[in-house]
């Protein structure tokens, strides 16, 4: 009965720890970030830390670096993935069940610790090389420290990451869906495009956007294994803090890849307040 | 191996190379340096080493500043995964059962660590820190992880409360039990896959977060993901490897042991909304 009249605060108190936290500790540094990049080092109103990064040839090779790299890691991530859910959804052999439960080992392994393994199989004088000579075969893979590096590493988290939020997605799609279009006469192609991808295109979107997300302001995997020029944005971003000490200029960075990520988390946003609509009504 | 495709059929065969190829690219690199890790000889062009022994782990075992990360990571993980539980469960809870002002917002705000640049959000941090008094500080990096899994433990509990069905929360509320109890004897044992689930991503998350122990823990609070860094870049692989299978380690357990609760299912639910 009392549960009727909830009291109105105690949403707003229960909700009171975890927000002030956040607010604390990530929504005030961010505002006092926005600030900061307006500012010059002795507190003046400048726009001269952004004018740095839109005329800088330096940033725009890291830009266009970032964004072919975010895009293929995440095209190559998406292809495969599907891919992989597709197999673990339809195939029902035993060697797909082995790998459904091998392929959500890589989402908890430290990332630094698998970046770290997969650098000692593809330098130069790693695994692949070292295994090469055996038959006589002088093959210096020149993987790391370039675009291909960071691409393959990425691959390794991402594409079990989008595997798992598609097969969860693709777990909606009834075998019952399937037969009966099979028996209406569709092929494959067609029952993917019609009956698959409608279910389940949702999913790829927010796997898309989170995997762009990640590669705008990517540190750990560019900076062990990336080249030095041009570098990923979240390389330059660690060395306006770490090498110039300029954290107005830093500031200015951190807003302006904020502002390219905030295009994914748009997209995001929408397609998931979609399903919040669904929920409403039911 | 024209036998083999014979005798497999087609189809078989094609999936045991996929299989094969699945392997070499999750598992090969983790094999290859727990092999490593256990080497003794190991010189350039060997492609295994050439004898074994535990003399690399000795090594790691001896430096006791590198013994003391692995107490620091552990004891960090442990306090910050039930920091978080403390304060996200009641807002979860809040998010799942309440309609009030701005739950939207909120709900959206976890989503911010994930979206602005994580290097941006600790130097700004630091600034704040700094007049905190929490640069250097256990709090502080316990601070930075919660923040970092904040949306996991949020998101997939408040997901995982909104199944429990308020009328079995009110029948046991009309028997005379208290708010309290029916939380912690009804509505949390039916929530519970998914709170196992939130706490393992904020677990490991703090485990393996090393930018930001770098920039606020350091010089007094050194994990072993921050520890790493400088191990990679001037130790022998087959030292290196010792670091990472240990840190590799507390994940396995945990993975196995509750493996049960790992599902695709269960795993997506901490990214959408």
């Amino acid at each position: 009965m009392d549960k009727k009249k909830v009291r109105p605060w105690m949403p707003y108190l229960m909700v009171a720890p975890a927000f002030t936290v956040m607010l604390l500790v990530v929504i005030l540094p961010i505002l006092n970030t926005v600030a900061q990049s307006f500012s010059t080092a002795d507190g003046q109103f400048t726009l001269a830390n952004y004018q740095y990064f839109l005329t800088s040839y330096e940033a725009f090779e890291s830009l266009v670096f970032t964004v072919i790299e975010a895009l293929s890691t995440m095209l190559l991530a998406m292809v495969f993935s599907f891919l992989l859910a597709l197999y673990l959804r339809f195939s029902k052999s035993g060697i797909s069940r082995i790998i459904g439960r091998l392929y959500l080992l890589p989402r908890f392994i430290p990332g630094i610790v698998a970046v770290y393994a997969v650098m000692n199989i593809i330098k130069d004088a790693g695994f692949i090389n070292r295994f090469l000579q055996l038959f006589g075969i002088m093959y210096k893979p020149g993987l790391l420290y370039d675009m291909k590096g960071i691409v393959i590493c990425n691959l390794w988290f991402n594409i079990p990451f989008s595997a798992m939020l598609l097969s969860a997605a693709l777990s909606n799609v009834a075998d019952s869906y399937v037969e009966s279009a099979k028996d209406a006469g569709c092929g494959w192609g067609k029952i993917l495009t019609k009956i698959i991808w409608p279910l389940v295109y949702k999913d790829v979107i927010v796997a898309a956007t989170f995997i762009l997300m990640g590669q705008i302001g990517a540190f750990t995997i560019p900076y062990l294994t990336g080249p030095n020029n041009p570098k990923m944005l979240g390389i330059l971003l660690y060395q306006q803090v770490n090498t110039y000490l300029d954290y107005q200029r830093a500031a200015a960075l951190s807003v302006l890849m904020f502002i390219i990520c905030l295009g994914g988390a748009v997209v995001y946003i929408k397609s998931n307040m979609k399903e919040e609509a669904w929920q409403a009504g039911k | 191996m024209k036998r083999l495709y014979y005798g497999l059929g087609k189809k078989k065969f094609l999936e045991w190379i996929f299989f094969a190829v699945f392997v070499l690219f999750f598992y090969g690199p983790l094999m290859n340096m727990v092999v490593l890790s256990f080497a003794g000889d190991y010189e350039y062009p060997d492609v295994v080493p050439t004898s074994y022994g535990f003399k690399w782990w000795d090594y790691i075992l001896s430096k006791s500043q590198m013994v003391d990360t692995i107490f620091t990571s552990l004891v960090l993980a442990v306090v910050v995964t039930l920091v978080s539980l403390l304060i996200c469960l009641p807002a979860a809870y809040a998010i799942a059962r309440y309609k009030f002002r701005g739950r939207s917002l909120v709900r959206l705000s976890f989503l911010l660590t994930n979206a602005f640049p994580k290097m941006g959000i600790y130097t700004a941090m630091a600034v704040i820190f700094y007049k905190l008094n929490l640069m250097g500080t256990f709090v502080g990096v316990v601070l930075v992880h919660i923040v970092n899994t904040m949306m996991f433990m949020v998101w997939i509990p408040s997901g995982a409360f909104r199944t429990v069905h308020v009328q079995q929360e009110e029948s046991a509320r009309d028997v005379g039990a208290s708010p309290l109890r029916v939380f912690f004897r009804i509505t949390m044992p039916m929530a519970w896959p998914g709170i196992v689930v939130a706490s393992l991503y904020t677990f490991l998350g703090s485990m393996e977060e090393a930018q930001g122990s770098l920039l606020i823990g350091l010089p007094n609070v050194h994990t072993m993901p921050s520890e790493l860094y400088g191990i990679i870049m001037s130790f022998p692989e087959t030292a290196g490897s010792v670091f990472a299978v240990i840190l590799l380690i507390p994940s396995l357990i945990l993975l196995i042991v509750f493996r049960k609760y790992l599902s695709a299912e269960a795993l997506s639910n901490g990214l959408k909304m």
